[in-house]
């Protein structure tokens, strides 16, 4: 899973880089990303799969909910650029209806995990003492408990479908963000422009989301990134293990595990092109992630 | 050292208890309660009553909450009416064997992911390091289970080197088939080494950036001097850290591959028992592993605050 | 301004000479020219001054004295400490010039200190990598060493680590770390910015005595024009790379010459300067150095600039060891009338 999630934190403050981070709505952060070759092109490709996914079944229309045995797992070939599965399913197309799933569940899973984890961070770092010692305690303890092992006993307790994969997915992910968030709020929270809102009578909700989350913007849009890579890798392991969502629907996770079984066979259709799905999108967006990151500025170690 | 050591202490038995919270709260969870949880489906009310006054369960919840952890406590995890032991059982024939696998792939690892590091930083942008930069990202980017599946094709099915299962049967059984240990560990050790390895190299580099490097070599002290003598030390220590946070994905991992490779530890038991809701032997394990983790972070911890004399000085991680 | 005082020991040869000195810096698309055609000397026992804007040249000069210049620099010309020339010297040799003979002071005390190894370690480092040392003598050679430059109880200070002490302090133990070789030359790049005002003027009282105590030639780097005032024998005023005015310190700050010194002057706050007095600025600034202009590098900015300045250089007056490269230079009476604009 993601060590950048765990560790990206925003480095020693420099009075210059702070106000290049200011003045840094829309400005410098977009122009050093664009700079960055690498980050661009997995832009690109994660734009590429988003349509592949969403646009593609408009061009290419197959089938994907009735089963014909009489075409299981057929080589590619004129028709059929990926050959069929084992219910006669066409591959490609189940490819991009594969794709919908994973990257709805991804963003979704993504969009919960910052919300949560930011709000939990912040209100943790901006009161500190006491308050702050609980929540993380709490974050710690949640943290403790592998993620995967939460999502087995959650999967078998409630029936999936997208919306519970998304909730599922979601609550294990927030606690990444919330540590960076309350590290973030923790050396913001003395800016004098805090305490000058502070002292106006500003009121702690306001504050922390007009003050603190918004210059931690770098950080969190950094994160987020890699959220959606890590709940791909998160739902393709779930569903790998067969507690995803329910045929007819698909995703690439539980297209590799039924090809696992054709692995002997040399089928190679089946396993191949889900997984290298996955490893391209999960690349596309670590790689943003990491451009990200070196766009705003962010260290990449201190916890 | 002995501050730290007693508030990193505390920190970490709040955070057991909040994890026996959060366990028991799941266990509570269950639709139906515990009892139809742990009876299966086909109870009947009066089942369900008298299972629920001889385990105590009218009783207030704080009370159970409290009979619990004293149970756990005492070594009773429950039993399980799916295979017919008690979970404590269950957990002590399989925790051995997943901690072989996860102590060996991790060591082995660590071997290869601290020098491959280093050597990316201080040879940074050239040719060796981006190629062992990409190769990293690539591995990064995958799948535990698609590297398993990859390892399997290649290794067993096309070369026929290794078996494809791991050994199956006692803990001294694992030492009887090497061969069949090969994929499992190698699994579990490519995925951790990409990690490893970027963070290594990320660490090592902000170690070279330091004033103090600067110091030193003004000093008039050689290359090889300023890496070994001063940063590498510098460098471990939040490497140290990271092995600690990194504990609970380790397992996840293992879990995958155990399943892959049908090795008979505790993750393909708690698979075992999801699919056949067994929920006190999940719980179980959930139990175990969390306590264990948070142990094996709060000597990640120490480790890096025997590194680093600032760190005692701090409150730890979070 | 006891500094002022003191004279040069004449005939005695300088400790440091430096003649044509230039410094480029290749970066990935351009080569910055951060040092040009530098001359100067320090006899022992001198304090001389660098003073200039942030971005002049003065830190990469720094660096190439003391042979610490990264490796995408290249420097050309002449460095000769204590007569031995550090031009083009394999890194190796320079190796063994470095705190041995010559002593850096960094900046930041807070970041320059090893933060896991102990003091007496730190300190004691060049002793142990240069001489050959061993533990027990380094350690008390740099307890030695901590007492001289003022560390209350030096042997308990050995065995703490850089953050249980305070800024002050450890810009103290840094200090002591250059000095344990006892070199000859001693390059203090801006030792006081990152301290607080008591704490500097302690630090730059420390140097002064030791500067003294352990004959030593010292190189103040600075952009503060308070902290030369008080405690340097002369100054050597930089402006993008270039010299622009040496000379005796109370001469400099009596008599400039250079338009940009002038300028420099005019913009600090002195006793004499009355409460309501508007302090002067220099409009514009400092030119990109990857690509130096023909003429006068100040001339964009210079109230007196003509013509001539943008063309070409301006050759280098002398005037009794006070020398300045300007078309127009200060006349005396003008000076006066920069102190009376202060009023």
């Amino acid at each position: 899973m993601s060590i950048e999630n765990v560790t990206a934190v925003r480095g020693p403050e420099d009075s210059a880089l702070e106000a290049e981070a200011e003045a840094a709505a829309g400005g410098v952060w977009v122009r050093t990303f664009l700079r960055n070759r690498l980050a661009v092109v997995g832009l690109a490709v994660a734009i590429a799969l988003l349509l592949f996914s969403f646009v593609g079944p408009l061009f290419y229309h197959t089938d994907q909910v009735h089963t014909r045995l009489s075409m299981e797992t057929l080589s590619p070939g004129t028709g059929r650029p990926l050959g069929t599965d084992s219910v006669g399913y066409d591959e490609l197309g189940r490819l991009m209806v594969g794709g919908q799933t994973m990257l709805e569940v991804a963003f979704g899973a993504a969009l919960v995990a910052v919300v949560l984890g930011v709000l939990w961070g912040a209100t943790a770092g901006y009161f500190g003492g006491l308050l702050d010692g609980f929540m993380m305690r709490v974050v710690d303890a949640l943290l403790a408990i592998p993620a995967l092992l939460l999502l087995l006993f959650l999967a078998t307790v409630f029936r999936p479908s997208v919306p519970m994969l998304i909730l599922v997915v979601g609550i294990t992910a927030w606690l990444v963000p919330a540590r960076l968030i309350r590290a973030e709020a923790l050396s913001l929270r003395s800016r004098e422009y805090v305490l000058a809102a502070k002292t106006m009578g500003v009121r702690a909700p306001t504050i922390i989301l007009r003050h603190i989350v918004t210059n931690s913007i770098g950080t969190i849009l950094v994160n987020a990134t890699f959220q959606v890579a890590d709940a791909i890798l998160v739902v393709s392991a779930i569903s790998f293990l067969g507690l995803g969502v329910a045929p007819p629907a698909t995703n690439w996770g539980a297209m590799l595990s039924d090809g696992l079984n054709f692995t002997y066979s040399g089928y190679w259709w089946l396993t191949y092109p889900p997984g290298i799905a996955i490893v391209l999108t999960v690349l596309a967006f670590n790689v943003v992630g990491d451009g990200l990151r070196d766009a705003f500025g962010l260290d990449t170690r201190r916890g | 050292m002995t501050k730290f050591l007693l508030r990193r202490c505390s920190q970490a038995v709040v955070v057991l208890l909040l994890v026996s919270v959060i366990v028991f709260g799941l266990l509570h969870l269950l639709p139906g309660g515990p009892a139809r949880a742990i009876l299966g489906t086909h109870a009947t009310p009066s089942n369900i009553a008298a299972f629920n006054k001889q385990n105590g369960l009218d009783s207030p919840v704080p009370v159970q909450y409290w009979h619990w952890l004293t149970g756990v406590l005492s070594g009773n995890l429950g039993f399980s009416y799916v295979q017919n032991q008690s979970v404590a059982s269950l957990l002590a024939d399989r925790l051995p064997k997943t901690a072989f696998l996860a102590a060996i792939s991790v060591v082995l690892a660590l071997l290869i992911a601290v020098p491959v590091g280093f050597f990316q930083a201080v040879r940074r942008n050239r040719v060796g390091d981006y190629a062992i930069t990409t190769v990293t990202l690539v591995l990064y980017s995958t799948p535990a289970f698609w590297i398993a599946i990859l390892l399997i094709d290649v290794l067993a099915v096309r070369l026929h080197a290794v078996p494809a299962e791991a050994p199956q049967g006692s803990f001294s059984a694992l030492f009887n088939d090497p061969q069949a240990m090969v994929l499992p560990v190698l699994t579990i050790t490519v995925v951790t080494v990409a990690a490893f390895s970027r963070y290594t190299r990320s660490s090592v580099l902000d170690e070279l950036a330091q004033d103090y490097v600067r110091m030193a070599r003004s000093h008039g002290a050689s290359h090889r001097i300023i890496l070994f003598g001063h940063v590498l030390r510098n460098a471990a220590g939040p490497v140290v850290t990271l092995l600690g946070l990194y504990l609970p994905f380790i397992v996840s991992g293992t879990l995958i591959t155990e399943f892959v490779f049908n090795y008979p530890g505790i993750g393909l038991l708690a698979f075992n028992a999801a699919t056949s809701q067994d929920y006190p032997v999940m719980l179980g394990v959930v139990v175990v592993v969390g306590a264990a983790t948070v142990i094996g972070s709060l000597l990640a911890d120490v480790g890096h605050a025997l590194l680093d004399p600032r760190v005692r000085v701090s409150a730890g991680i979070a | 301004m006891p500094a002022a005082e003191r004279a040069a020991q004449p005939g005695a040869a300088p400790v440091l000479q430096v003649t044509g000195l230039d410094v480029n810096i290749k970066l990935p698309n351009s080569v910055v020219r951060a040092v040009q055609n530098v001359s100067l000397e320090v006899r022992t026992g001198e304090t001389l001054g660098i003073v200039g804007e942030s971005g002049c040249g003065k830190s990469t000069l720094g660096s190439a004295l003391a042979g610490l210049l990264p490796p995408e620099a290249k420097a050309s010309g002449s460095i000769k400490v204590g007569g031995r020339e550090l031009v083009g010297l394999s890194e190796r040799e320079l190796r063994a010039v470095r705190g041995s003979e010559v002593g850096i002071v960094f900046q930041d005390p807070m970041t320059s200190l090893n933060p896991t190894k102990r003091i007496g370690v730190q300190v004691g480092e060049a002793l142990r990598l240069q001489r050959g040392a061993s533990k027990a003598a380094a350690r008390s050679a740099a307890a030695e060493m901590l007492g001289r430059v003022g560390l209350p109880r030096p042997f308990e200070q050995l065995d703490r680590f850089p953050h249980e002490l305070s800024g002050g302090m450890r810009q103290r133990v840094v200090i002591a770390s250059a000095l344990i070789c006892e070199p000859k030359l001693l390059i203090a790049d801006e030792p006081t910015t990152a301290l607080d005002v008591t704490t500097q003027a302690q630090i730059l009282e420390l140097f002064d005595g030791l500067s003294d105590e352990l004959g030593m030639a010292t190189l103040l780097v600075t952009h503060d024009m308070g902290v030369v005032a008080g405690h340097t024998d002369r100054v050597f005023v930089m402006y993008a790379g270039r010299e622009a005015e040496t000379g005796a310190t109370g001469t400099i700050f009596s008599q400039p010459r250079h338009q940009y010194t002038g300028a420099l002057l005019g913009s600090i706050l002195r006793m004499e300067t009355p409460r309501k007095a508007r302090l002067g600025t220099i409009p514009g600034r400092p030119p990109d150095l990857s690509a130096p202009g023909a003429g006068c590098p100040f001339a964009p900015r210079c109230a007196a600039a003509s013509d001539e300045c943008t063309s070409q250089l301006p050759a280098a007056s002398d005037e009794d060891g006070h020398r300045w490269s300007c078309y127009h230079p200060l006349a005396v009476q003008e000076t006066k009338r920069i102190s009376e604009a202060q009023r």
